[in-house]
């Protein structure tokens, strides 16, 4: 700790070292965030937890310096504070580790703690040179202060997740080294890249943080959550629903703040489907480091629903099914064919259709018009095209699909994202040979009329009798869309609901996916 | 450059492999470089007792690879960025001739001594930082900013070279100066050498260098974490011109006389010599001296041939094969169905 | 990756997305203005008759400063000297069109020609079809190494065409190798329909064939899709590493028909010879006809007055009063400052 530090002790004991009050954010008609008011002290470790959607990100965006709030005060060791730029965050003491990488890991651990140091007299790297003596023995300092046993000369590429983790969090607490105050370190999901076991080494990282500042702590493991944090705030729907101290909360009370009300199961018509022969048969299917042992059978007709949450393995399964990823043991039996190898190519031949969760990168063509993009999975074997003829079927999928503006000429990348998911899912629901449609969150980022759209498609696919694999992104789409529902975390199935014998709740849901 | 255009997202995956499992993995490829080198050096001495390990010849061969030694430690920092620098033909031969021009020559009376090595470099630096420019600016491609100004400095040099008498330089002096003996060997190898080190030294012990190596890795990371990424891309290109202007000037000086294409087939031989050394054309990964060991290799290599009877013009086809071995070889570790690469 | 994603729920990128680049709010999509549909037509507009406005114009300005170009069959001239250019650079669009690179592709076109002059004699129409068959060969296999070992196309190409300039040097013996006269190439060159030789038309109708095999096959629109965005067209089940040796394949075979159109022309071939420079102006031809270098984006129709105005650029400099030794200069420019224009700044995330 730095000597500034002791002197503002006394003065500000008592002076939360971060308050906010009534911070809202809205996007459009969207409020992300609505009216949080928090107060963390010095050397306390708050945990935040909600669904996806609750607004998390978008507070630690705020408090990170990437968003402006529209309302709402912010003050950081007693005076206010407004941050139009990341620099201005951490001028004020805020550390963060992102979800995503911010290390450069083609250079050493030294070199990235020192890399945004605010250039100073004694800087180990002034007037462009490095002195790596220095420079070394400077991020030893700071890496021992949160006990980490990373050497400072190692090449991050090198290093273990764990241990880039501990390296990007002895940045994040650089800041008390340039600004004099303590720092508040905000950790955005730090264990989900971890393995179970590693994050044991996390957790006292954490604890030895305490000392330093102040610590939000991120994550859906509510397990770690309650081990670690003093107090824990739940958010749901952009608000904060819950601040309590750790010592008197139940996992379930946890649960239940994170839903809502009691969880209702949504219940909805679940005729007992035409349980056929199954048309994809799974069995003992797992990648190295992803998903293991994964064991399903689904017939035609029938809607298989996924859940989990970050890191659970279901994004990485559902590839595997389109070939679009590749698996090391297990296998997968399609239409009563054991299959070796696995392409896309050949999934889209043999009648499987994938709508992927990166709409941008991978879901569609944006350079190309509707039509097109809806033209181009081409299950025939056809070698002459009718532009003419591809453009009067698409504008009717259009119809169909109600996709907006009917500008068949449009370059899809003009459309808004429900229009473009919409485009997308004609493409595979147009064609005749398509029996197997998988669908990577396919209502992300949708606005409800679009999202209402896509499920009903998806659902008139289904009574028609293609099999539909769905990774949904809520609950309650699960429990809506599905006939039979997965349940998986850390890369297993731990739970299987049959929806025409079971009524889960979204409770039962959570409790098996964290 | 793994992509004309777009640099890919890191690989998530990557972290898990162990250090000790990476680092002999990386020993073990420098090993197989300079073994390479060690066998050419015995196959070709074995095939040629009498002429090729003599005095005569090893200064031969240092004084061949001065040329592609300066232009490849400018054209390694260039594409440890993930860049890629065409023009480095262009660039010798318009700062080749601005050299010959200004200094004591056959054509005209200018003899501007020291000035005319600092005219030549600055011709490669002017043309470097416009390059550099371009590119951050217009957001114009490397590959394509320099080929353009690859036939931009052809051009400069072809209108300096004009309709006139060829300029020639005069005996002795600065005509005999790469060839002269120093300690053993030719004064052009020495300067190599010095450019060599001093690329080191930028790229070990520079804010320039260490940013070159961090933009390589990942453009986006590197300016959140506060790189002014157009900036240090300029001043790479600025550093690329120098030593493509220095090597005019040395090629000139070797060849007496002013030509715009004193630098051709230098490309083939730099790119293929960066690659074969080990530096990634995706950037990020390498170094001036892994390019040292490149120049080396196919220096001996063509040198050997020669002795042997190949014919000269094979030395192109050489390079060609031995450029696209090595980045299929680097390649294939990396190899994954979803990868990208245009 | 779209665990990443998974927590940025609370945004719905639909309504708007500050992290998005080009994220369109989405009234102004649902109801377009007027505006930004002119504005979008435009752009359109441009994109099709643009490589012809420009070279009429600049064939207006050459007429106007040297009246003598016009009247003395300035365009018959340019329609000669442009052909084998058009075939390199139609071959090069392809390739770009798939969003790579052929550094090799005029090399093809030099060691054809070679091959040819020394075949021609003996094996007649043997000859061109050996020709034809080693260019596209070579192009394959160029888009094999390039598609399956996932090397950088520019890199390879690069290799390949130091391979192929030592393997002309090699049989051409370092000399100019004469063909034999032949009659199946007379014509080329010989006959004219509307002044210009039928060599050119034969180029233009081949650019035509190709503009149809991509606007009405389902190579050519997969081809697009690829260059486009290739993890999107693997995704909707495109053969993508196929699709890719397919565009270098043609960029191979154009090259060695542009081979034999030297050897129509010239009656030899050398390693410095005519055709011995077609690597740039073929690419700066296919780039000012409005090829995207990012991929996706081509029109080899287009192509024919790129290739046009890149064949006039030297005529125009002279005329305009600059030596013909900054020629080079004027090419570097040229493709410079077509790519700069053409570009799409907005969309471009990294450039390298």
């Amino acid at each position: 700790m730095t000597k500034a530090v002791t002197e503002t002790d006394s003065a500000q004991a008592g002076t939360p070292a971060l308050k906010l009050t009534g911070i809202t954010k809205r996007f459009g008609s969207v409020t992300a965030v609505n009216n949080v008011s928090l107060e963390i002290r010095r050397n306390q470790v708050i945990g935040l937890i909600g669904e996806n959607g609750a607004g998390k990100s978008t507070l630690l965006k705020i408090l990170s310096g990437l968003y402006e709030p529209d309302a709402g005060v912010m003050e950081v060791h007693g005076s206010a504070v407004k941050f139009r730029r990341p620099q201005d965050a951490v001028a004020a003491g805020f550390g963060v580790v992102h979800q995503e990488q911010s290390l450069l890991t083609n250079l050493s651990v030294a070199e990235n703690i020192a890399m945004n140091a605010l250039s100073s007299k004694d800087n180990a790297t002034r007037g462009g040179w490095y002195r790596w003596g220095q420079l070394n023995k400077e991020a030893e300092g700071i890496l021992a202060k949160v006990g980490a046993t990373v050497d400072p000369k190692a090449i991050v590429g090198d290093l273990s997740f764990v241990d880039r983790q501990m390296v990007e969090i002895a940045r994040a607490l650089r800041v008390d080294e340039m600004t004099g105050t303590p720092p508040i370190v905000i950790l955005d999901e730090p264990t989900s890249v971890l393995e179970r076991n590693e994050t044991a080494i996390l957790e006292r990282e954490i604890a030895e943080l305490k000392h330093v500042g102040s610590v939000i702590f991120v994550s859906h493991r509510l397990d770690e959550v309650r081990r670690i944090c003093d107090r824990i705030i739940v958010m749901r729907s952009g608000e904060i629903v819950a601040d309590r101290a750790t010592e008197g909360v139940t996992e379930d009370e946890l649960f239940q703040l994170m839903i809502g009300h009691a969880a209702t199961a949504k219940k909805h018509d679940v005729q007992a489907r035409q349980s056929g022969e199954a048309l994809l048969d799974v069995s003992g299917l797992s990648a190295k480091g992803k998903f293991k042992d994964v064991s399903f059978a689904l017939p035609p007709g029938h809607c298989l629903a996924i859940v989990g949450t970050i890191g659970s393995g279901r994004e990485e399964l559902v590839r595997a099914l389109f070939g679009a990823e590749p698996f090391d043991s297990g296998t997968i039996t399609y239409r009563g064919k054991r299959l070796q190898s696995w392409s896309a190519v050949q999934a889209t031949r043999a009648g499987i259709g994938y709508v992927p969760a990166e709409r941008k990168t991978e879901g569609m063509v944006g350079g190309l018009n509707g039509p097109d993009n809806m033209a181009i999975a081409r299950t025939g074997k056809k070698f002459f095209v009718n532009p003419w003829r591809e453009r009067k079927a698409g504008a009717g999928w259009f119809d169909t699909m109600d996709v907006r503006p009917r500008d068949t000429r449009l370059h899809l990348h003009r459309f808004s994202g429900g229009n473009q998911q919409k485009v997308v899912m004609a493409k595979w629901l147009k064609s005749e040979t398509l029996q197997l449609l998988i669908l990577d969150h396919p209502l992300r980022g949708l606005d409800p009329g679009a999202a209402e759209t896509v499920n009903e498609k998806i659902r008139g696919a289904r009574d028609g009798g293609t099999a539909v694999v769905l990774l949904a992104d809520t609950l309650e789409e699960a429990l809506e869309m599905g006939d039979t529902i997965l349940v998986m975390r850390d890369g297993e199935i731990t739970a299987s609901f049959d929806l025409t014998v079971d009524t889960p709740t979204t409770l039962d849901l959570l409790e098996k996916m964290v | 450059m793994a992509n004309l255009v777009t640099q890919q997202p890191p690989d998530k995956s990557v972290g898990a492999a162990s250090p000790v499992a990476k680092h002999r993995r990386f020993e073990l490829r420098s090993l197989g470089e300079v073994g390479a080198l060690v066998v050419l050096i015995v196959v070709f001495a074995v095939l040629n007792p009498s002429t090729f390990l003599t005095i005569d010849n090893v200064r031969t061969i240092l004084d061949q690879s001065a040329t592609p030694l300066i232009v490849g430690v400018g054209a390694t920092m260039v594409i440890l960025m993930g860049s890629i620098d065409l023009s480095v033909e262009g660039l010798m031969g318009a700062a080749g001739m601005t050299f010959i021009l200004t200094t004591a020559n056959s054509r005209d009376s200018a003899d501007l001594g020291a000035g005319s090595f600092a005219l030549g470099i600055l011709m490669g630096v002017v043309l470097g930082v416009l390059a550099g420019l371009i590119h951050t600016r217009l957001k114009v491609p490397t590959f394509i900013v320099t080929i353009g100004f690859w036939f931009i400095g052809l051009g400069i040099a072809t209108v300096l070279f004009g309709t006139d008498t060829i300029p020639l330089l005069p005996d002795g002096g600065l005509k005999a100066w790469p060839n002269t003996v120093f300690l053993g060997l030719p004064f052009s190898f020495w300067l190599a050498v010095l450019i060599v080190a001093i690329g080191w030294v930028i790229t070990r012990y520079t804010k320039l260098g260490r940013f070159t190596y961090a933009i390589g890795n990942n453009e986006d990371v590197a300016r959140s974490n506060g790189i002014s990424v157009n900036r240090i891309k300029v001043y790479v290109f600025a550093f690329a011109g120098a030593c493509s202007g220095l090597a005019g000037i040395l090629a000139t000086m070797r060849l007496g006389a002013g030509s715009p294409t004193v630098g051709g087939g230098i490309l083939f031989v730099t790119v293929a010599a960066v690659v074969i050394g080990g530096t990634a054309l995706s950037g990020g990964k390498g170094g001036v001296l892994r390019t040292m060991l490149g120049v080396m290799i196919l220096t001996v290599l063509n040198n050997g041939l020669i002795l042997s009877g190949v014919s000269s013009s094979i030395q192109s086809g050489v390079s060609g094969a031995i450029l696209i071995v090595a980045i299929i070889v680097a390649a294939w570790p990396l190899r994954s169905r979803l990868r990208i690469t245009k | 990756m779209s665990d990443r994603i998974a927590s940025d729920q609370s945004v719905p990128s639909e309504v708007f997305d500050p992290e998005a680049p080009d994220a369109v709010p989405a009234a102004s999509v649902e109801t377009p203005t007027a505006d930004r549909h002119r504005r979008w037509r435009l752009i359109d507009l441009w994109a099709t008759v643009g490589p012809l406005a420009v070279f009429i114009i600049l064939f207006a300005l050459v007429s106007i400063l040297r009246p003598a170009f016009l009247g003395g069959g300035g365009l018959s001239i340019v329609a000669t000297q442009c052909t084998a250019i058009l075939l390199v650079a139609l071959g090069q669009c392809l390739v770009l069109n798939v969003g790579s690179i052929d550094l090799s592709n005029a090399a093809i076109a030099l060691f054809s020609a070679i091959l040819l002059a020394k075949t021609i004699g003996p094996a007649g129409a043997g000859g061109l079809v050996l020709v034809v068959v080693l260019g596209a060969a070579i192009g394959a296999l160029n888009g094999f190494l390039v598609s399956f070992f996932q090397v950088p196309s520019f890199a390879l190409t690069l290799g390949t065409l130091g391979i192929l300039q030592t393997a002309s040097l090699i049989i051409s013996d370092k000399t100019t190798v004469y063909a034999a006269k032949s009659g199946l190439l007379t014509p080329m060159f010989g006959s004219a329909i509307g002044g210009l030789v039928s060599a050119f038309w034969t180029a233009v109708i081949i650019a035509i064939v190709l503009w149809a095999m991509l606007r009405f096959t389902t190579l050519g629109q997969s081809m697009t899709a690829v260059g486009l965005n290739e993890t999107g067209a693997l995704f909707s089940g495109i053969r993508t590493r196929a699709m890719k040796i397919a565009a270098f394949m043609f960029s191979g075979l154009l090259a060695s028909i542009a081979g034999i159109m030297i050897i129509a022309q010239a009656g030899s071939a050398s390693s410095t010879g005519l055709g011995s420079d077609l690597l740039l102006p073929g690419i700066t031809a296919a780039i000012v006809g409005g090829t995207a270098i990012t991929g996706g984006i081509t029109n080899p129709i287009n192509v024919v007055f790129g290739a046009l105005t890149v064949t006039l650029i030297p005529v125009g400099t002279a005329a305009i009063g600059i030596p013909s030794e900054a020629q080079s200069l004027v090419y570097g420019l040229v493709i410079i400052i077509a790519v700069a224009l053409t570009i799409s700044r907005k969309r471009v995330g990294v450039v390298k």
